[in-house]
């Protein structure tokens, strides 16, 4: 069975050869350069929104009273549930030993913290004065003032800091041997050099893969739980409030499956392409993409289950507020934004059921692509459509995103490419030792 | 080589390299077995059967990463609760000084933080890295350890270790090559 | 007046744009104003102005020196005359202790007593004046606003000749030979033009003046149609049971407004728990505030008033449809209950025809206001007119069109113009004047019951400005006027031989004279009443009237009263043409569509708003809008009404025809939504379920289970503040808006701001409808932050920016926001106010010298709410601390409840039980809104009690 992870004629030299080439090659890409050009183009459209962002004060954003918060906090969501994908595959699974994780997780994981650079980079770019972001760290001041501890913002900054930071080093973690693989493969000096030092003279002793691995497991054990209680705290910034249709309990796990949700769909959306340019198809075999694209549906059912039991909320608690939401949410002012995340997000995924359309990595692709929009359409009902009618009629008011809202996101997702784009081109994109293993373990099965 | 330029060059260990991961660890089991203690295997990837037939100990760094935790776990607690009911008491929207249930979030966030990067310092100590340098590197082949070669290493400060007589013991376990590693 | 940094005026000159005059006064760096601005400040480099296109070096230059004169002009200046504090203070000006002057404000030709707030010889803030009778300590949203107009850089700063800056010499010399020219002919060819205002002083020197140049001839004018000579009718509502209103909004639009909805209130409040209110009717075409209070109200076209006002004479109720009926016959029955006590009023805008038949039922009303506008504009028009002085008045803009008065003016030789503003009128004149404000001017002025008062200056001068007053009297001779000799010697004259000082001492000091007389002012006046059209059924009439918040448009360059939303509509920044709704569908309108509106042989392009409760076949349109030179704000906002308004029909006119243009103006308004969605907000109830039920309001709330401890963790603290708002006496009437504005410094955003729905009112009231669109029930509530004790917004602030005071005040710490805007999403009353950009006025800008000094100016980015005016809590608390007493109840009035003619805000110490707020809230009416949240909010309503028949 393990050769449907990784193809018989493999081994460990092709293993390596194959990997490292894509960093040693030489010969120019234009196919990576033109991406990594239109990349770039995004990412200085980034740049110009920010600067004007601080110049004038986020009154150049579309959010007004009662839509206090618009793009930046769906981008925010929308982002960091994408970084959930990676966490996932790589720890969750190495838990389960599913071993189709291993030809994926690296490339997952540097998904998980490019995303998770550009999620981050939200909360401070939202705040009126986001010069004062640091007044929500614990610092010892003048002052003698603390950051409420009990506001869910407190709570989000802890868990993005905690998830980045452990997400790096897990990722890093994973990176020393190949890094060590690559210093032995090159015969030019510094490049030698340098690659020695990043992966700290690792020299595949028995005695250090003993502690590796173990600590490895230990910190894949941690960063599950870890992955949950940040996506339940994304959930609780709103569950916590009075707010119609953010006031209620079912919204922690439903962050974390919608973020599982999401974290596949955008794996499945760039692993397809990566795979088709990098000739993986050895190493990433179809049955990975089979493998996740059953995730991505048995998650879709969550996530509808998770709609479902709103609408039974709503109307179980006869709480006329949160009826009112229901109803106004599918046929009021957002009811476009929400039959678009109906499409998205609940009856295309239903394709996955037929084995044609999990066989087909095209139609993956689209149908991956499609939930990522909707993941987005969803997050902005969520943010908007609570907000622009809570209680009092007389302060209802409608919200659109400016073009300075448009061009931030959009130039997030540039800052998320450009890294991406450097990522497969300067470090291996699938984990060398790992499959060196798996070939092993083929061999003596 | 002969013996009295070998014994003017100062020894780090004998090499032998075998090509394939079986032969290593059949090898290194006979070589624990000769009661050799001070030794050393080196493959591309980790196998679980070679730390026993090195007989290594199981990884304590477990045990440290639990202790990091419930660290993390007071001192994440320990400092709301001083900063919200000691520090700074304030009467945040009527509710009780402390409202525990709101400082959970942050107290498992920094159990999380301590454990993992206690276990990271911990792996960086029992390994003794970074070092960028190290003996084994100067056997010319070496570099195939990170790709496909599988090397087994008696180091020289070994008591039961003699030129001879474990360069005999090597080659009778027949590998591609053994070789002397200078320090 | 202050100059600008260099710094503000390079970031303007890196081009900001946008009509937010308001977020930065540099912005009119590239404006003409602001080139006048700059020779105001040195008026003699002024003549060597560059008229092209100055170059940004030679601006930055010339800015230097305007940076320099800053000290010079921007210094405050205590008035050279003998005025006298309000209060017991010290003569010199202790810092941090403001002084309050007694004085009044000229409105509709009659004064309104207040009070001028100076901090350091700054008038900051305008009060009611308690012993005033037009004011009982109250204050309307425009006397609020008045005092930001004294502070505006666009005001008129040095004579003009020909729009050439000039100086008062000079005029003086050329009125020296105008005079000469007027003594030879008696002034036959000579006209003054004043507003309509019960001065004294003003009329002693009119009959001074008349008696030198007998031939000479004043004429008395203003677009709203008061005139000084007419009597009003005055009224005591608190003794009636029954009010009749015909088209009349007595509750806001009358002088003595403030006084009559104090009366008003009285009889509507609830009080220990029994309510004994009065029976208001309202027939009216279009709504109005008191419409909104009325218990029956019955919207119809004028001649459907009048067939209605007709069968009550005549006993019969044919040709009257449904609703007429049901509502004259209640009528019919109640005027016969009620002979004793019933009040009739009509308004002074109704058809003659309506006013006779209104009559008959017992109303009084002013005789049709005469227009002496015509006559006048006919003789400019055929030559007759060489030397023309307007005083005040704005004639060119607010003229009736037909008269062609731009043309006309141009015909006079020696047109001279005394205005506060460089308006429509100064530029067709041969001079220009600047007038002093009226908080910078001696004068006097009688209320709308004759009471007079003395007008005393807070500030001399800012610019060159002089009094009407002393420009008269250089007319009669005397070149060095002073307007504190002139108005003494008016008043002399009447005082008993010897005393005349202490008198005088004591006019001034209280804001009214009691124990002094004056000539008897009134004049004989050329008039010819405006021909009354003939109401036919079935036409389309065109109402005007006044402009809620910018009047006549003397207030149009007033940004508080341009972004004080319209108490019906909800509108900013702009007017529209109101129409019913059934009319509105019947022609296929929405909200914004711009349509032509043909009337009188005029047309002018208006958008469209559709206003329930307006009646059907009638479009109102309101004046002051659509103005050219108001200043950098009130310019280019609206349409200009004044286009089809016919000399001959100043309040109606027939016949209107409305042509869709298929364009469309974006109206900026601060409510959306207009229905309740059935949820308990406002709660009302008539007399009769009141009795039977008196906790109805409150009926519904049931305590629910919590598990977090009921008593906040610290505190309570010395007191616990708590605030009434009483649903039952409020009629909406905006003033305490303005006050809290002026109050706490909130900054206007302009017109794309409140588009985008960004408006910083800390109180803002919220207007619904409710039944039926054509007749619907219009209700008010103001809403300001509700100082919950389980306050949502402060357990979501992730830096503790908004917590909570030992006294229940949920504080905002500005300088610890980081603006999330956390706490507004939370905060279900949506009271919160953000900084979205720099709305605040810089600190270089003459508005900075207006701001309270006392209260924290917002940054960018910072979240701003109410705070029951904490520093007027702590101004209390030390003044108490001094003495080492408690606060004693009623020594605290926030700056809503002081402004309230309704007396319908209370705040106090909740904890004190004999307080007055404690009081109110243990009445059975008293509800906290949204109160099943649990958020326990310090601020509670009373519930409405209406008396329908």
């Amino acid at each position: 069975m393990i050769d449907r992870v990784i193809s018989p004629e493999e081994t460990y030299d092709s293993v390596n050869e194959r990997i490292s080439a894509i960093v040693f090659k030489r010969q120019r890409s234009w196919g990576w350069l033109i991406g990594f050009a239109l990349a770039f183009l995004l990412l200085s459209v980034l740049v110009g929104s920010l600067f004007w962002l601080f110049f004038r004060g986020v009154g150049i954003w579309g959010i007004n009273i009662p839509v206090a918060w618009g793009f930046a906090i769906i981008n925010y969501v929308w982002w960091i549930e994408i970084a959930q994908g990676g966490t996932f595959i790589s720890a969750v699974l190495l838990l389960f030993h599913q071993q189709w994780r291993t030809s994926v997780n690296r490339f997952t994981e540097a998904v998980t913290l490019f995303a998770l650079a550009c999620a981050g980079l939200f909360p401070v770019l939202h705040l009126g004065r986001p010069q004062y972001a640091f007044y929500l760290m614990p610092y010892p001041n003048t002052l003698g003032l603390w950051p409420q501890f009990i506001s869910p913002l407190v709570w989000d900054f802890f868990a993005v800091v905690t998830y980045g930071s452990v997400s790096i080093l897990f990722w890093y973690m994973g990176l020393v041997p190949d890094l060590a693989t690559l210093r032995d493969r090159t015969d030019r000096k510094y490049l030698r050099r340098l690659y020695s030092i990043m992966s700290f003279g690792w020299r595949n002793s028995a005695r250090h893969w003993n502690h590796y691995e173990t600590t490895y497991k230990v910190i894949a054990a941690l960063a599950a739980p870890l992955v949950i209680s940040v996506h339940s705290i994304v959930g609780l910034d709103f569950a916590y409030t009075i707010v119609p249709g953010w006031h209620s309990t079912i919204f922690p796990p439903f962050f974390v499956v919608g973020a599982i949700f999401s974290g596949f769909a955008m794996v499945l959306t760039l692993v397809i392409p990566v795979r088709a340019i990098y000739r993986l198809h050895n190493v990433i075999t179809d049955n990975h993409l089979r493998n996740m694209a059953k995730m991505l549906l048995a998650m879709g059912m969550f996530v509808l289950f998770g709609h479902f039991s709103e609408l039974f909320m709503a109307w179980f608690s006869g709480d006329i507020y949160d009826q009112y939401h229901a109803t106004h949410e599918a046929l009021g002012t957002y009811a476009p934004v929400f039959w678009i995340t109906f499409v998205c997000n609940i009856v295309l995924i239903q394709l996955l059921w037929f084995k044609y359309v999990r066989h087909s990595p095209v139609i993956l692709f689209l149908v991956a692509g499609a939930v990522n929009v909707g993941m987005w359409t969803e997050r902005y009902l969520n943010v908007v459509g609570s907000l622009h009618r809570d209680y009092l009629p007389s302060s209802w008011a409608i919200y659109h995103g400016s073009f300075w809202d448009w061009s931030t996101f959009i130039g997030s997702m540039g800052l998320f490419l450009t890294l991406l784009f450097l990522f497969v081109r300067f470090l291996p994109l699938v984990s060398i030792s790992e499959v060196r293993r798996l070939v092993y373990e083929r061999d003596i099965e | 080589m002969n013996q009295n330029d070998l014994t003017s060059i100062p020894l780090y260990g004998l090499m032998a390299e075998f090509d394939s991961a079986e032969e290593l660890i059949a090898a290194a089991r006979l070589t624990t077995k000769a009661g050799y203690k001070i030794t050393d295997a080196y493959a591309p990837f980790p196998i679980e059967d070679l730390n026993d037939a090195l007989d290594l100990p199981a990884s304590r760094i477990p045990i440290v990463m639990l202790c990091g935790a419930i660290i993390g776990a007071f001192l994440g607690y320990g400092m709301q609760y001083y900063a919200t009911v000691i520090s700074y008491p304030m009467n945040i929207g009527g509710r009780a000084l402390p409202s525990w249930p709101g400082l959970i979030p942050v107290t498992i966030e920094f159990t999380i933080l301590a454990a993992v990067c206690c276990g990271i310092f911990s792996l960086f100590i029992v390994t003794k890295l970074p070092r960028v340098y190290h003996p084994v590197f100067n056997h010319p082949d070496f570099r195939r350890a990170s790709q496909d070669g599988f090397f087994l290493c008696i180091r020289a400060k070994d008591k039961r270790f003699d030129y001879v007589a474990t360069e005999r013991f090597l080659r009778d376990l027949d590998p591609i090559s053994v070789m002397a590693v200078e320090k | 007046m202050n100059a600008l940094s260099k710094t503000e005026v390079r970031a303007e000159l890196d081009g900001k744009s946008g009509p937010q005059f308001w977020r930065s006064l540099d912005e009119l760096a590239d404006r003409p104003e602001f080139r006048e601005f700059l020779e105001r400040e040195f008026p003699a480099g002024a003549s060597e102005w560059p008229n092209d296109q100055l170059s940004r070096r030679h601006f930055l230059g010339l800015l230097g020196a305007t940076l320099a004169l800053a000290g010079v002009t921007g210094c405050t200046r205590a008035p050279a005359d003998k005025i006298v504090p309000y209060v017991k203070q010290p003569e010199n000006v202790v810092p941090g202790q403001p002084l309050y002057y007694a004085t009044a404000m000229p409105l509709h030709g009659r004064g309104r007593g207040i009070l001028v707030k100076t901090e350091m010889g700054r008038p900051i803030k305008i009060e009611g004046n308690p012993a005033h009778p037009d004011s009982l300590g109250a204050t309307d949203a425009i006397t609020q606003a008045a005092v930001l107009s004294l502070w505006d850089p666009d005001r008129s700063l040095a004579p003009y000749l020909h729009n050439r800056i000039s100086s008062w010499p000079a005029f003086q010399a050329e009125l020296l030979a105008v005079l000469q020219k007027m003594d030879a002919d008696g002034g036959a060819s000579t006209r003054i033009l004043a507003e309509p205002d019960l001065s004294p002083t003003l009329a002693r020197q009119r009959q001074a003046l008349l008696a030198k140049y007998p031939r000479l001839r004043w004429h008395e004018w203003s677009p709203a149609g008061a005139t000084a000579s007419a009597p009003k009718p005055d009224y005591d509502l608190g003794k009636a049971d029954l009010i009749v209103a015909i088209g009349s909004d007595f509750l806001s639009e009358l002088p003595g407004s403030l006084r009559y909805t104090r009366q008003f209130a009285v009889r509507r409040r609830v009080l220990n728990g029994k309510a004994n209110p009065n029976r208001l009717y309202v027939l009216e075409s279009t709504p109005t505030l008191t419409g909104a209070m009325a218990d029956e109200r019955l919207p119809a076209a004028p001649d459907r008033i009048a067939a209605v006002l007709h069968s009550l004479g005549a006993m019969t109720t044919e040709n009257l449809n449904a609703a007429e009926k049901q509502f004259a016959e209640k009528l019919r029955a109640d005027l016969a209950q009620f002979t004793g006590s019933k009040i009739v009023i009509v308004g002074a805008s109704e058809p003659p025809e309506v006013q006779t038949l209104a009559a008959t039922l017992g109303a009084r009303f002013p005789a049709a206001p005469p227009d002496q506008l015509t006559d006048l504009a006919r003789n400019l028009q055929s030559g007759n007119v060489k030397q023309l002085f307007i005083l005040g008045a704005n004639p060119v803009y607010a003229a009736p069109f037909d008269l062609k008065f731009r043309e006309a003016v141009a015909k006079a030789t020696f047109a001279v113009h005394l205005a506060l503003y460089r308006d429509e009128t100064s530029a067709c004149c041969r001079w220009h004047l600047p007038q002093a404000h009226f908080l910078e001017t001696w004068s006097d002025i009688l209320a709308s019951d004759g009471t007079p008062s003395i007008l005393q200056p807070a500030i001399s001068p800012l610019y060159s400005g002089r009094s009407e007053h002393e420009l008269l009297a250089m007319m009669l001779g005397d070149f060095q006027p002073d307007g504190y000799e002139i108005v003494r010697e008016t008043w002399r004259a009447g005082a008993p031989n010897d005393d005349f000082e202490p008198l005088w001492r004591e006019s001034t000091h209280d804001g009214v004279v009691r124990k002094l007389s004056a000539p008897a002012a009134g004049a004989a006046l050329v008039a010819n009443a405006p021909t009354a059209p003939r109401l036919e059924a079935n036409q389309t009439y065109l109402l005007f009237r006044l402009d809620p918040t910018i009047g006549d448009g003397r207030w149009s360059n007033n940004g508080w009263l341009q972004e004080l939303p319209k108490p019906l509509t909800k509108l900013t920044w702009d007017n529209a043409a109101l129409i019913a709704p059934a009319m509105a569908d019947r022609l296929g309108l929405t909200n914004g569509d711009v349509v032509e509106l043909r009337c009188n042989g005029a047309t002018v392009e208006a958008p469209i708003w559709i206003l329930p409760g307006q009646a059907d076949r009638c479009v109102t349109i309101h004046l002051g809008y659509g103005r050219s030179q108001a200043g950098s704000v009130g310019n280019g906002c609206g349409f200009d009404a004044y286009q089809l308004r016919h000399s001959t029909t100043p309040w109606l006119a027939v016949g209107l025809e409305i042509k869709k243009t298929g364009r469309r103006r974006e109206l900026a308004t601060t409510q959306h939504h207009h229905s309740m969605e059935g949820r308990d907000i406002i709660r009302v109830a008539s007399a009769a379920t009141f009795r039977g039920k008196p906790n109805f309001a409150s009926a519904s709330l049931t305590s629910k289970a919590s598990l977090l401890p009921e008593t906040p963790p610290l505190g309570p603290g010395r007191y616990a503040w708590g605030m009434t708002v009483d649903l039952g006496t409020c009629t909406g009437c905006n003033a305490c808006i303005s006050a809290c504005q002026a109050e706490n410094n909130i900054p206007i955003v302009g017109k794309r701001q409140v588009l985008m729905n960004r408006e910083m009112h800390w109180i803002r009231i919220d207007r619904y409808f409710e039944g039926s669109a054509d007749t619907p029930r219009i209700l008010h509530m103001p809403v300001l932050c509700m100082q919950c004790e389980k306050a949502p917004c402060e357990i979501v602030c992730p830096v503790a920016a908004t917590v909570h005071d030992d006294e229940g005040l949920n504080a905002m710490v500005y300088n610890r926001c980081v603006g999330t805007r956390f706490c507004s999403n939370n905060c279900p009353y949506k009271v919160r106010r953000f900084n979205f950009l720099e709305y605040s006025a810089p600190a270089g800008s003459a508005f900075a010298q207006r701001q309270n000094p006392n209260v924290t100016v917002r940054r960018r980015g910072v979240m701003e709410k109410c705070t029951y005016c904490l520093q007027r809590i702590t101004a209390a608390r030390i003044a108490s601390d001094l003495q080492s007493r408690a606060i004693r109840d009623g020594e605290i009035v926030t700056a809503c409840q002081q402004a309230c003619p309704a007396e319908a805000i209370v705040f106090g110490d909740i904890q004190d039980r004999r307080s007055r707020v404690s009081q109110r809230k243990s009445e059975p009416v008293n509800y906290s809104l949204l109160d099943e949240l649990n958020t326990k909010p310090r601020t509670t309503y009373l519930a409405r009690v209406t008396n329908p028949a």
